[in-house]
């Protein structure tokens, strides 16, 4: 990864943090960064074509949520 | 070896129970063996991080006068059993290994807790796991991580670290576990023990603190493959209060325990598996070994293909992810020092996911389920593939780098929710368990377990166990 990507790659997961209003120590930051890239790759793999019709595994079923009602 | 010569630590549960109910030994003669042998070894193991003494003996003086009196509460009566320390259980402590919950004491039992009891088992104490079935191994935590019995400078696996660690050593024939990326089938793998992750929805989460909801099973890992069948049955079965209980009727785990594989049809995916980042030679020899036996036993075996694993990995990552952090979202706004580096640094990263994420891996996982059931198990009875890539890495090669650096191959079947078991299938060079993962269709564990029984009669591994020779010293 370039320095500039790398850089990037980090105000994006500050801004994220931000936004999610949690703090990282500065000892944990490194750790996290390398997950949060390695997260991004996995991320990518789950956009694959499909149609609008293709639902998700968990839709929202009244029967189940009756069930423990 | 008869079971009346056995050792008491070696008698497998279906033989304790024969020998209970002959009167050839008693509950609190099983429970005080068990309890003189947590003392003698787990200080080096770390596997426990409470012992319920009193419980037990409570637990099997209970027992005794049950068989006494001719009441049988069925196949778990008098027998020890202990349970990872996220289960709940009434009046005794549940960490989840973690400084946020040192002091929680819950006031019911998990439903699985209330079954054992109630089948009259006998509860040893609560088990090492990482923390929230999660982050570790670590050593930032209020209770040491437990370590493996074949060799305690390497890990046991996770997250049901103590449940594999403690059942390898002898200390219990069986321990709960649960898995919701492989946190039953890892540690198996590691520990050399069978680790049986039912069908999602087949035995009740409820009362079981939660990592992610769609994800976790709760499961026993077990001496034998009889023994985890023989759990099951005490486990299983419909939780209308839990809202992913399988309204189905449980199935007869015992069923295929002669283990005839004649005319099974096996898919193995040896592609998956052979060409893996950090597969070990060690381990693909160890389960072609195990594909030549069932075919020798007349199984039918056939090489076929399945979507690539790092699609699974996607799907189950951001799943739990997501999950997990909207459950610990509160502590790690208020406490985020409280939680142990390594679950910090990785559950966190659900806090990055957007919800188009989140639904894009509700969306895979749909098709990778259909791809698998649909697809593959329409013509075939189970899938023979890897659990653990490599036998257990050693402590001091541990970084908290992500994704751990101990590739396994469990978390395909948590996304798609089929029945897989992992089972011992020989040693390393090195002398460390290797493993084999078989996989069935939905709620089809008999079906598992029939062919876990023909590789288990086939190895004949079952009497070899970790020496303890080093471990009574070192405790």
């Amino acid at each position: 990864m370039s320095e500039t990507s790398a850089a990037d790659l980090k105000r994006e997961l500050e801004v994220l943090l931000r936004r999610a209003e949690v703090a990282v120590p500065a000892d944990r930051m490194d750790a996290v960064l390398a997950g949060y890239g390695d997260l991004k790759r996995l991320c990518a793999l789950l956009r694959q074509p499909r149609t609008a019709a293709a639902e998700p595994s968990n839709t929202f079923s009244l029967v189940t949520l009756m069930k423990g009602a | 070896m008869s079971s009346t010569t056995k050792p008491l630590h070696e008698l497998s549960i279906a033989e304790a129970g024969a020998a209970l109910r002959a009167g050839e030994v008693t509950a609190t003669a099983l429970a005080q063996d068990a309890l003189a042998r947590i003392a003698a070894l787990d200080g080096a193991l770390n596997s426990f991080i409470t012992v319920t003494a009193e419980r037990a003996l409570a637990d099997a003086a209970a027992a005794d006068a049950a068989f006494k009196a001719g009441t049988d509460a069925g196949p778990m009566q008098g027998i020890p059993y202990a349970l990872k320390d996220i289960y709940d259980t009434a009046g005794i402590r549940t960490t989840c290994h973690s400084k946020l919950l040192v002091d929680n004491v819950p006031a019911a039992d998990s439903v699985v807790a209330a079954k054992l009891k109630a089948g009259g088992g006998v509860l040893l104490g609560k088990l090492s796991t990482h923390e929230f079935a999660l982050g570790g191994p670590s050593f930032d935590l209020p209770f040491p991580p437990a370590r493996n019995p074949w060799n305690p400078e390497h890990i046991p696996g996770g997250s049901s670290s103590g449940s594999g660690a403690a059942v390898a050593a002898g200390l219990c024939r069986m321990a709960m576990g649960s898995d919701t990326g492989g946190s039953i089938r890892g540690p198996a793998a590691y520990c050399g023990t069978v680790g049986l992750k039912p069908t999602y929805g087949l035995v009740s989460r409820r009362g079981v603190f939660p990592l992610s909801y769609t994800l976790d099973h709760c499961g026993p890992l077990s001496w034998t493959v009889e023994d985890s069948a023989i759990t099951m049955e005490v486990i299983a079965g419909h939780d209308p209060l839990d809202p992913a209980s399988a309204d189905v009727p449980a199935p007869d785990f015992r069923s295929g325990l002669d283990g005839d594989v004649t005319g099974l049809r096996i898919a193995l995916p040896r592609h998956f598996f052979a060409q893996a980042e950090g597969v070990s030679p060690e381990v693909v020899a160890a389960i072609d070994k195990a594909a030549a036996l069932l075919a020798k036993a007349g199984a039918i075996v056939e090489e076929v293909t399945i979507p690539d694993y790092e699609l699974f990995n996607a799907v189950g990552r951001v799943i739990m992810f997501s999950e997990a952090f909207a459950i610990h979202e509160k502590d790690y706004r208020e406490r985020p020092l409280d939680f142990g580096r390594l679950t910090f640094t990785r559950m966190i990263l659900g806090a990055t996911l957007s919800a188009a994420d989140l639904t894009q891996a509700y969306r895979l996982r749909r098709e990778l389920a259909v791809a698998v059931n649909h697809q593959l198990l329409k013509q075939y009875d189970a899938i023979l593939c890897a659990s653990a890539l490599a036998p257990a890495a050693r402590f001091d090669s541990m970084s908290d780098a992500f994704p751990p650096n101990w590739p396994i191959q469990t978390m395909p079947f948590n996304v798609t929710g089929n029945p897989a078991m992992s089972m011992p299938a020989g040693f390393s060079a090195s002398g460390l368990p290797l493993s084999v993962q078989i996989v069935g269709r939905p709620f089809d564990e008999a079906t598992v377990l029939r062919i876990g029984a023909q590789i288990e009669t086939a190895l004949a591994l079952t009497g070899l166990r970790p020496a303890t020779a080093a471990l009574r010293q070192a405790a």
